[in-house]
């Protein structure tokens, strides 16, 4: 089948079922969108189809043929991915940093629906786990995020 | 005076007596089987492999088996409202299991629930639907199971009902009053595949047992399909198992023949997985079924009317309203706990992830399975052999009853569903029932 990834066309091999993340980890060798618990809970996985974040854990391929997907790899393409990872690194959020792909793509996704998000919206939206306990630092960047660009 | 009293109480005593020797010898006798005088201990493979699929459609195994247990070795306890039962070992041991029992005793017990000695089994053995195998399929589960499973030597486990509700002799009144009593009889007027449909659907299947309602002493309230109940739907187990009828919104209205018989053999289609109860029934059963089965299953179904009145207006996708609704606490964790695999549209990804919009479980009143399934996750559907790809996660630990309530809420109420809100206490109440840390399982409580 054939598949739109970070801008480009990929032809994959892959029965209809498979995970999404599978494909672009082992298939397309993709790493920098992470396996975490593979049941949707943790949100290492997250990607986005179409400007949505996906947990691509639990998003069987079949079902992205047609649709842009974008991983980390190709955030900083993006004018709101850039802003996001660049404030990432102002605040120094990343500790052992696994979480923080998908921690960037959620980031993202909010941003590019509601570019002023208020702490309410933040906290429904940024539910990614972090083993490190980074929280504090994501918010803080994220509040910063949610002022709008600086002049 | 006293003379007459005594000669009055002796002729009343008289049929009184003879009344309990008539109740006695009832409860406890052994009732006629067509097989009474038949020696049939024939090893003939194609009788056992006949016998081997109808112990398929009967579903015997998912009972009597523990999950990682010897195949029909028994064991299996089941919460009754009395007290705990268990499922006994029926492998061909001759000390613990059925290696005893004639043919006859064999019928018996599957199709009228009586043990040799004229014990009575409890009805959580589904003897009122098995009534209606016929003779030549008796025959055959005999021969599979005298010849074709394994003896195990396990015995079996006491019930925990205290005395006198282990009493088993009035059993055999409820039988008189709810079970049935004769075999699937063709009806006239229905071909071929309907009538096959209607004897699976009836009796191996006993698809009732779980999909009935049952009436005040747990009788399934129709044992076929001349009983409007029959098959409409019934909260049994912590789960709601919908109506098969072509009820449109808790039933199999909007559901195709093919649909049907799609879901009984791989498990899934386009309106929904298996999940709850029915997930052992996949598993175990409905999937070898054979494809001309499958078929006649859906044939039969498909003729059973709806019920408007009981299921409403039927229902339809709604995008305008859900907007709204998402802006609530219940829709913001839909979007971050759920959206992923059911789709900000609710309308799920292909046949892996079912939609919501319009699942029976946002569309019942009861909203038993809704609560389950977010609490306790989906459990394995094996296909085919393979284990699911997908499976619903338990939100127990995650979520706290308020927040399943409003989320639930909020699934009950977008895309043209009308199930409507959730009451945390319900939540409450089956967080403790399913907790798998608890000491009373909910398996088989009949309400």
């Amino acid at each position: 089948m054939e598949l739109r990834i970070n801008q480009k066309t990929y032809q994959v091999e892959a029965d209809a079922d498979t995970p999404l993340l599978w494909v672009i980890r082992d298939d397309l060798g993709l790493t920098g969108t992470k396996y975490g618990c593979g049941l949707a809970q943790c949100g290492a996985c997250s990607v986005l189809v179409d400007g949505n974040v996906v947990r691509a854990c639990v998003t069987p391929v079949a079902g992205v043929v047609g649709r842009e997907v974008t991983t980390i790899e190709a955030i900083e393409a993006d004018a709101v991915g850039k802003r996001v990872v660049a404030a990432w690194v102002e605040h120094q959020v990343a500790q052992c940093g696994y979480c923080q792909s998908g921690q960037v793509m959620a980031a993202t996704a909010l941003l590019k629906h509601t570019p002023k998000p208020s702490d309410a919206q933040i906290e429904a939206a940024m539910v990614n786990l972090c083993r490190c306990g980074t929280y504090n630092a994501i918010h803080a960047a994220m509040h910063e995020l949610a002022q709008g660009e600086k002049a | 005076m006293t003379h007459r009293f005594a000669r009055t109480a002796g002729w009343l005593a008289l049929p009184c007596l003879v009344a309990a020797g008539l109740l006695a010898w009832y409860v406890t006798r052994e009732p006629a089987s067509p097989f009474a005088d038949v020696q049939a201990t024939t090893a003939d493979p194609a009788l056992i492999s006949r016998g081997e699929y109808v112990a398929r459609l009967s579903d015997c195994v998912a009972c009597h088996s523990l999950p990682d247990g010897k195949p029909f070795a028994g064991g299996l306890e089941m919460a009754t409202p009395l007290g705990a039962i268990h499922a006994t070992n029926i492998t061909p041991d001759r000390n613990t299991g059925i290696g005893g029992y004639s043919l006859a005793d064999f019928d018996r017990a599957v199709r009228q629930g009586v043990a040799p000695g004229g014990r009575r089994l409890y009805p959580a053995m589904p003897y009122p639907s098995y009534a209606k195998l016929s003779d030549d399929d008796v025959k055959a589960l005999y021969a599979f199971f005298m010849h074709g499973v394994q003896p195990v030597q396990q015995a079996n486990l006491a019930s925990d009902i205290p005395w006198p509700l282990n009493w088993r002799w009035p059993i055999a009144m409820w039988n008189g009053l709810f079970a049935a009593t004769a075999p699937y009889a063709d009806q006239a007027g229905q071909d071929a595949q309907w009538n096959r449909g209607a004897y699976i659907v009836q009796g191996p299947g006993h698809c009732g047992s779980c999909h009935t309602p049952r009436g005040l002493a747990f009788n399934e309230k129709a044992l076929d399909d001349s009983g409007k109940p029959f098959l409409a739907g019934a909260l049994l187990d912590g789960w709601y198992a919908p109506s098969l009828r072509a009820d449109p919104n808790t039933g199999l209205g909007r559901w195709s023949e093919a649909e049907i018989a799609q879901f009984l053999k791989t498990g899934r289609n386009r309106h929904a997985v298996v999940f709850g109860s029915m997930t052992e029934a996949f598993n175990n059963s409905t999937q070898f079924m054979s494809d001309d089965d499958l078929a006649a299953i859906a044939r039969y179904l498909k003729s059973l009317p709806g019920d408007p009145q009981r299921d409403g207006a039927p229902w339809q996708y709604q995008a305008e309203t859900t907007a709204a609704l998402l802006d609530s606490p219940g829709g913001h964790t839909y979007v971050t706990r759920c959206a992923s695999c059911h789709g900000l549209d609710g309308k799920g990804q292909a046949e892996w992830m079912p939609p919501l919009a319009g699942a029976t479980s946002a569309l019942a009143k009861e909203d038993a399975s809704a609560i389950n399934i977010t609490l306790n996750g989906s459990q394995r559907v094996v296909t085919a052999g393979l284990p699911d790809a997908y499976r619903m996660p338990a939100f127990r630990e995650q979520l706290s009853d308020q927040e399943i309530a409003d989320v639930l809420g909020f699934v009950r109420s977008a895309w043209g569903n009308h199930g409507g809100a959730v009451n945390p206490q319900a939540v409450g109440k089956l967080r403790g029932h399913t907790d798998p840390a608890s000491s009373s399982p909910i398996i088989l409580h009949m309400r």
